[in-house]
């Protein structure tokens, strides 16, 4: 590669100087005519030519150029280049390094049990992080060697700690010889389906029950004597009655993200929350920290604050109503499968008391009220309830 | 390097070029410079002497075959 340097010839005759390089030989280019003087950028091996066969002339080197520019610059501050390079390889090591395994788990036992596991496979404190299909392979083997102690595992790292997620096994082990229930009515209602799986029905659809009545008898019964007892099983749906309530503001504070969205630092020792740069979103915001390492007990956290803005929204009594029922189906909703729906429903009292409308309301529901008693020679009113295999022992 | 070298020779196989672009000349394969001023440059090319002349002329890059020279030019002038 060509080494060109930049130099200024200091001559008040400059054509009589290009006149000169030229019956020198001298490749020049980039000439710029300044008052006094001729800059240039010639070749080095040229200026040597230049210093002996016109000594009159003053040649000064200002500057180098290319990669011999970039060259000197590198030399120039090496040491700041140097300690770039070095804190950056610094952050890489310590960012790739583990500094905390937490195993959240109650048990201790299983958390020793998973700490060894994960010693062995060499995940441990202060070594360095294992790729994503790493950590696969390791949750694999553990749960394999710990089947009948694990149900499910998690590793999850963030940052410079790893948290590994444990929940354990449960194997429920029942007594066969206690295994013999009735369908018990969880709740007073009036009977409006019923099907039977195993058992013999005592109730018939229109027939009220109350709350513990026999619904499905798990003893089967020949003229009045008990042949044999077996865990019933079926499905009874019946009406039964709600009284809700619900208070609703006629005033209220809705938040809108507005789209500005600005990123900021968060530095987190224990309770207490600094944040590094000054603010650039309004008074109104809401902020979502994203966890990026850990060092020596701080917690930095990248933090994107969206800017937000309030509408105030005020209903009048008939939407707050409306509002205050559609909130009463979708809270009774969720507790309803497929087969359960809402009968009928009825306000029975309304009130507007500071600012605020009282709802009383009466709701008949078809819903699933069956549920599994167990019981041994004789019945036993203890009874659990549960969506549809109601599991509950009694001793 | 020499690719390039050879490259030109092959793309360039005259015995002199003259090309006049935007207030520029460019001259291939000059023989010697004979003269230099802001008004008139003097080259000498295999077949004739090319005098330039016009106001303001400066040479913008030079080697020992080929001129580069910027300016308004008004005249040039074939002196066989």
């Amino acid at each position: 590669m060509k080494h060109y340097l930049l130099v200024r010839i200091k001559t008040s005759k400059k054509t009589n100087l290009l006149l000169k390089l030229n019956k020198l030989n001298v490749d020049i280019k980039n000439i710029i005519y300044e008052p006094n003087y001729l800059k240039f950028q010639i070749l080095s091996s040229d200026l040597k030519k230049i210093k002996k066969y016109l000594v009159s002339f003053e040649v000064e080197i200002i500057d180098e150029t290319g990669i011999y520019k970039l060259k000197e610059e590198l030399k120039k501050n090496n040491l700041i280049i140097t300690g770039i390079i070095f804190a950056v390889i610094i952050f890489l090591i310590l960012s790739n390094i583990i500094v905390k395994i937490n195993i959240i788990h109650e048990d201790s036992h299983l958390r020793e049990l998973i700490s060894s596991s994960l010693a062995e496979a060499g995940v441990t404190r202060l070594s360095f992080k294992k790729s994503y299909d790493e950590y696969e392979k390791i949750i694999a083997n553990i749960k394999e060697e710990y089947k009948d102690k694990i149900e499910w595992l998690e590793i999850d790292v963030e940052g410079m700690v790893i948290n590994i997620r444990v929940e354990e096994r449960i194997i429920n082990e029942y007594d066969k010889s206690s295994n013999t229930c009735h369908i018990v009515a969880g709740k007073s209602g009036i009977i409006k389906s019923i099907t039977t799986k195993r058992g013999v029905a005592e109730v018939s659809i229109n027939d009220y029950v109350s709350k513990g009545d026999i619904l499905i008898n798990g003893n089967i019964k020949l003229n009045d004597e008990v042949k044999t007892s077996i865990c019933a099983s079926g499905t009874v749906y019946a009406e039964v009655w709600y009284q809700v309530n619900a208070t609703i503001p006629l005033t209220e504070e809705k938040v809108k993200d507005t789209g500005k969205m600005r990123y900021n630092f968060l530095i987190k020792k224990g309770s207490v929350e600094t944040v590094i740069l000054k603010s650039r979103v309004g008074e109104e915001k809401r902020v979502e920290n994203k966890f990026l390492f850990s060092f020596f007990g701080f917690e930095v956290y990248l933090q994107k604050e969206y800017e937000v803005e309030i509408e105030k929204i005020t209903y009048n009594e008939e939407e707050a109503t409306k509002k205050g029922i559609a909130l009463i189906h979708e809270k009774l909703e969720l507790k309803l499968d497929n087969f359960e729906s809402i009968i009928e429903e009825k306000v029975l009292q309304k009130e507007l008391k500071n600012n605020n409308i009282y709802i009383d309301m009466f709701l008949a529901v078809r819903e699933q009220i069956g549920i599994k008693e167990y019981f041994d020679d004789s019945r036993s009113d203890t009874s659990d309830e549960d969506d549809n295999e109601y599991t509950n022992r009694i001793n | 390097m020499r690719i390039l070298k050879n490259l030109q020779n092959f793309l360039y196989d005259q015995d002199y070029f003259i090309d006049i672009f935007n207030d520029c000349l460019h001259v291939y394969y000059y023989i010697d410079l004979l003269n230099l001023s802001d008004k008139s440059i003097e080259l000498k090319l295999k077949e004739f002497i090319l005098i330039i002349s016009g106001q303001d002329l400066v040479v913008s890059k030079m080697d020992k075959h080929e001129i580069l020279i910027k300016g308004i030019i008004n005249n040039m002038e074939f002196k066989r």
